[in-house]
């Protein structure tokens, strides 16, 4: 067993971890962070991505050990008691989520996304988004939340996309 | 060189299970302040399903969904259902949930009629309000009412039913019957653009035109359409579990079996066919399963539109796609008429 | 020496006993949740009438934040993992399974093979699944094996010492080769067919002759897995009345319910289903799966008991979507009008039967399409391989027939030299339209979604 100190949405959290422990098992199970989905568990589905010092990572591919130290945001580390965070906001309003369980992974990887403060087109979002599976939604309304998000976030405007003919 | 085309897609899609008994039931209480809770027990499995039917249990009590909480798939607390399969929910949980807030209303409208001076069956339920038909003056708050019901006249208002569509065997020798209570229709059109050299096919738009009798609620059935758009795709053109001559699958994992991610789709408009089914809760019919139906034939009726080759296989992955060109392009050769 | 316990036919030290508690790793103490103190409900929500509001889904919010419990998100004290031992060959008899290398495995807390379930079979319409197969492996995913131990990779590597002893047997994968009368018999039945369905309408020898063009061709569809993102997942809690508690990712609890109690031979009211918000269905999570095992594992234990798949348990031992092969021949007239047609559906059903005959009776009836066809006959059946099961999925076999019909109608436009949508708006189905079983039709609008799908599309301005 190794200690591993990480500081989790803020806070400093130490746990006494078996060394092949991934960031995604120490998070969800010694720390109690079930935000994030454990779905392939070897870096296909994204549905475990959280920010480690500011990067989309798969948790279910970093070893626990590796993040020691590290500044990781979680799902549970968007909204306080005080705001609701504009992408979780954006993604309700759309009902850019159905099962959820892609959720966490996709919302993280927007906030890398959005969090990069730079101009962002669709294909830029389809783009960061393609490493997150969902098979719910076909992605549409989930890319309509990332640009809601990205407006409000920014005050940008992406041009609209007219819809064809009628 | 990429070729461009159009293909269209068309089905049916019957709501319910085939023939066999698949009842819903329901409870709906309506607590003393006019808001109420729903009791059912269908599984919410992504599609938001609580919230249509939330939606429904408002409609009847002429409430808001907001006012409704959806209890839901506990078999301890919550009465039978078939659950979430065959496009049912909405349809036979939702006539189930009709009824049983109509019952409930029932208990109001008891209590209302003698405060009005009206007779029960002159009320309705509208914004809140238990109201007396064609003269909606006349009214009372359904926050008062149900706490009238439950305090003072002693009638908590509360309504169970249940509902399974009806249908008539099949014969067995030729199938002739009415294994269905009511289908929907839809139709989806592809356009596709085909790399003639590398069997690539990239879907770049869909349209499609749905009908579910009347949308519960509008977003959730774009939702399920342009969801079960991505599983069409991923039908026509990508999945495929494979296996050795052993028997054992040689693509159990995601990074080998390919399935669509946010750059495999396409554009996507969606319309919802006006409609209303008189069976249906509302009008309402269903939606889930029919939207992943028409995909791929829209998608290889565009390929076929594309470079003229008629893929009969599925999965049209990009191998297959490019033999078929091959062979369509050696078959041109031969029938070119000799030189006289 | 004076620190040795006994137990469970196993020699433990203090020492060990020790080290397996610190690896007994409950969660710390909860993570307080976070949630803005004052969220503004949207107005759809609040409107009346509410039905064509577009309102928001409270579920929705909660998987926003994180704050959904799926199954795998709940631990209870005490709380250990189950994992299932799969087959790895596609057809063998068992000849003998050996568990007790396993159960001294660290941390393994019980096993549990087939023979110890009271009723080892499951299905919706033919009660042809073992929970764990007992006697005969009819795929390589079938489960042959649990074990429940302190942590899940404890519980992974005891699998490895699982001993299982296999006599092969001829492997049909090819439901064509199946249907064959000298085709090996999968479930020791006469015949690897075990559902069949028929639709006759009008006179389909006459249509054809009637016909001025007869087009065929076969069509084929593979087998695809469902992929929801959450894996399949149950915990299992027996307690002391003798009652059990399962949280379940079963799309279907009643039903489910219903198969528990007669696979456990035990009353319905002493079995307790909660089914959280399931991750993704498709019609996947429609059949019990572990619910059974981890009550059993449970009993043994006295501890709650988790199971949840693995990706590939998954793909391999879940249900999929059946493959067809799909021959049609439709006879046309020179104004392309369909005049006949004769379908037969061969329907790829897997090791088990799960809910082919729903699908091939549903695949059957719609394999017409939304056309009036007055001469119509169709034969579906569902065949028995050696393959992964199919089962329920997102359109109960109507998407393998509607490429089929949809692809053969284009092929006929093509050769009459008729437009696509021209010729579907020539065929669709009206009001009051008889269906292929003579059911009459209401509320149809087959032509509106066309022409309503065409228009949005800009059908007739496109150009290449």
């Amino acid at each position: 067993m190794t200690d591993v100190t990480l500081i989790v949405n803020g806070e400093t959290k130490t746990a006494s971890v078996p060394p092949e422990t991934t960031l995604l098992k120490m998070l969800r199970e010694d720390l109690n962070y079930t935000g994030s989905k454990l779905g392939c568990d070897v870096g296909d589905c994204g549905a475990c991505t959280v920010l480690v010092d500011g990067l989309a990572v798969n948790a279910c591919l970093m070893l626990a050990g590796q993040a020691e130290g590290k500044e990781i945001l979680t799902i549970e580390g968007l909204s306080t008691l005080e705001k609701y965070h504009p992408i979780q906001k954006a993604f309700e309003d759309v009902a850019a989520l159905q099962c959820g369980f892609c959720g966490p992974g996709m919302i993280m990887t927007t906030k890398a996304l959005i969090d990069q403060d730079e101009d962002v087109t669709r294909q830029n979002i389809k783009d960061a988004l393609s490493g997150n599976l969902c098979r719910c939604t076909g992605y549409t309304k989930i890319i309509e939340g990332v640009i809601d998000a990205y407006q409000e976030i920014t005050g940008k405007k992406l041009p609209e996309i007219k819809p064809r003919a009628a | 060189m990429i070729r461009r085309g159009k293909g269209v897609g068309c089905m049916w899609y019957p709501i319910g299970f085939t023939v066999l008994a698949n009842p819903s039931a329901a409870t709906v209480k309506v607590n003393e302040d006019g808001t109420a809770t729903l009791l059912t027990g269908t599984v919410e499995t992504g599609q938001g399903s609580l919230t249509v039917l939330a939606q429904i249990a408002a409609e009847e009590l002429g409430v808001s969904t907001d006012d409704i909480h959806v209890v839901s798939a506990d078999t301890d607390t919550t009465p039978m259902d078939t659950g979430a399969i065959a496009s049912r929910t909405t349809y036979v949980t939702g006539n189930a949930i009709k009824l049983a807030a109509a019952n409930a209303k029932q208990i109001l409208f008891e209590v209302a009629a003698p405060l009005l001076e009206v007779q029960p069956n002159q009320l309705e339920a509208v914004d809140r309000k238990i109201q007396v038909q064609y003269f909606p003056q006349r009214c009372l708050p359904i926050a008062d009412v149900a706490l009238q019901a439950q305090f003072v006249m002693g009638r908590p208002p509360i309504g169970s039913a249940s509902y399974n569509p009806p249908t008539v065997g099949m014969d067995p020798e030729t199938g002739q019957g009415k294994p269905f209570s009511t289908y929907v229709y839809a139709t989806q059109c592809a356009e596709v653009e085909v790399d003639d050299e590398t069997g690539e096919v990239d879907v770049i738009y869909m349209s499609a035109a749905h009908d579910c009798g009347t949308a519960i609620n509008p977003m959730l059935v774009e939702g399920q359409i342009e969801g079960g758009i991505s599983m069409g795709i991923g039908f026509a053109l990508q999945e495929e579990m494979l296996f050795d001559d052993k028997g054992l699958q040689l693509n159990p994992n995601l990074t080998n079996y390919i399935m669509p991610t946010s750059l495999d789709m396409p554009e996507i408009d969606v319309d919802i066919v006006e409609n209303f089914d008189p069976t249906g809760p509302f009008g309402a019919k269903g939606v889930g399963e029919p939207t992943a139906v028409p995909t791929a034939a829209a998608i290889c009726n565009a390929i076929f539109d594309a470079v003229g080759v008629r893929i009969t296989s599925l999965p049209a992955t990009a191998e297959k796609v490019l033999r078929a060109i091959k062979e369509k392009n050696d078959n041109d050769q031969k029938i070119l008429p000799a030189a006289e | 020496m004076a620190d040795e316990v006994k137990v469970a036919d196993k020699t433990e030290t203090v020492e060990s006993l020790r080290k397996i508690d610190d690896n007994l790793r409950l969660p710390s103490v909860p993570e307080k949740r976070v949630f803005p103190k004052e969220i503004d409900v949207s107005a759809a929500r609040m409107q009346t009438p509410a039905v064509g509001q577009r309102a928001t889904r409270p579920d929705g919010r909660m998987h926003g934040l994180g704050q959904t419990k799926y199954i795998d998100d709940m631990f209870f004290p005490g709380m250990i993992h189950a994992k299932i031992k799969r087959a790895g060959i596609a057809h063998a008899k068992i000849k003998s399974i050996d568990v007790s290398e396993a159960e001294k495995m660290p941390g393994v807390m019980a096993t549990l093979i087939g023979s110890e379930i009271p009723v080892n079979s499951f299905g919706p319409s033919l009660q042809d699944q073992p929970l764990l197969a007992d006697d005969v492996v009819r795929h390589a995913g079938d489960g042959v094996a649990a074990v429940a131990a302190v942590t899940e990779q404890q519980a992974l590597d005891a699998l490895e010492k699982i001993k299982i002893v296999y006599e092969e047997l001829p492997n049909v994968f090819d439901p064509v080769e199946a249907m064959k009368d000298d085709a090996y018999k999968i479930h020791n039945n006469e015949s690897n067919i075990y559902a069949s369905k028929t639709i006759m309408k009008g006179d389909v020898e006459k249509g054809f002759a009637d016909s001025d063009f007869i087009f065929e061709r076969t069509f084929t569809t593979q087998m695809v897995e469902h992929v929801p993102m959450e894996p399949h997942a149950s915990i299992g809690e027996w307690d002391a009345n003798g009652r059990v508690t399962l949280h379940s990712s079963l799309g279907r609890i009643t039903l489910g319910r219903a198969d528990i109690s007669r696979t456990l031979e035990m009353p319905i009211n002493r079995i307790r289903i909660i089914a959280t918000v399931v991750g993704g269905n498709f019609g996947g999570k429609n059949e019990i799966t572990t619910e059974p095992i981890v009550a059993l594992l449970s009993k043994k234990t006295g501890r709650p008991v988790k199971c949840v798949f693995t990706r590939e348990d998954e793909f391999i031992s879940s249900t999929t979507r059946h493959p067809f092969v799909m021959e049609y021949k439709t006879g046309m007239s020179k104004e392309g009008k369909i005049m006949a047609r004769k379908v037969r559906l061969i329907c790829d059903g897997g090791a088990y039967c799960s809910w082919s005959e729903t699908t091939l009776g549903k695949a059957c009836i719609l394999s017409a399409g939304p056309y009036n066809i007055e001469n119509l006959h169709v034969d579906a059946y569902a065949v028995y391989t050696t393959k992964t099961m199919t089962g329920a999925m997102r359109g109960f076999g109507a998407p393998q027939v509607c490429f089929a019909y949809e692809s053969h109608m284009d092929d006929m436009a093509a050769e009459l030299g008729i437009e696509p949508l021209e010729i579907r708006l020539k065929n669709a189905f009206n009001e009051g339209s008889a269906s292929p079983t003579g059911q009459v039709l209401e509320a149809v609008v087959v032509k509106d979604s066309l022409e309503m799908a065409t228009e949005r599309f800009g059908w007739k301005e496109w150009r290449k």
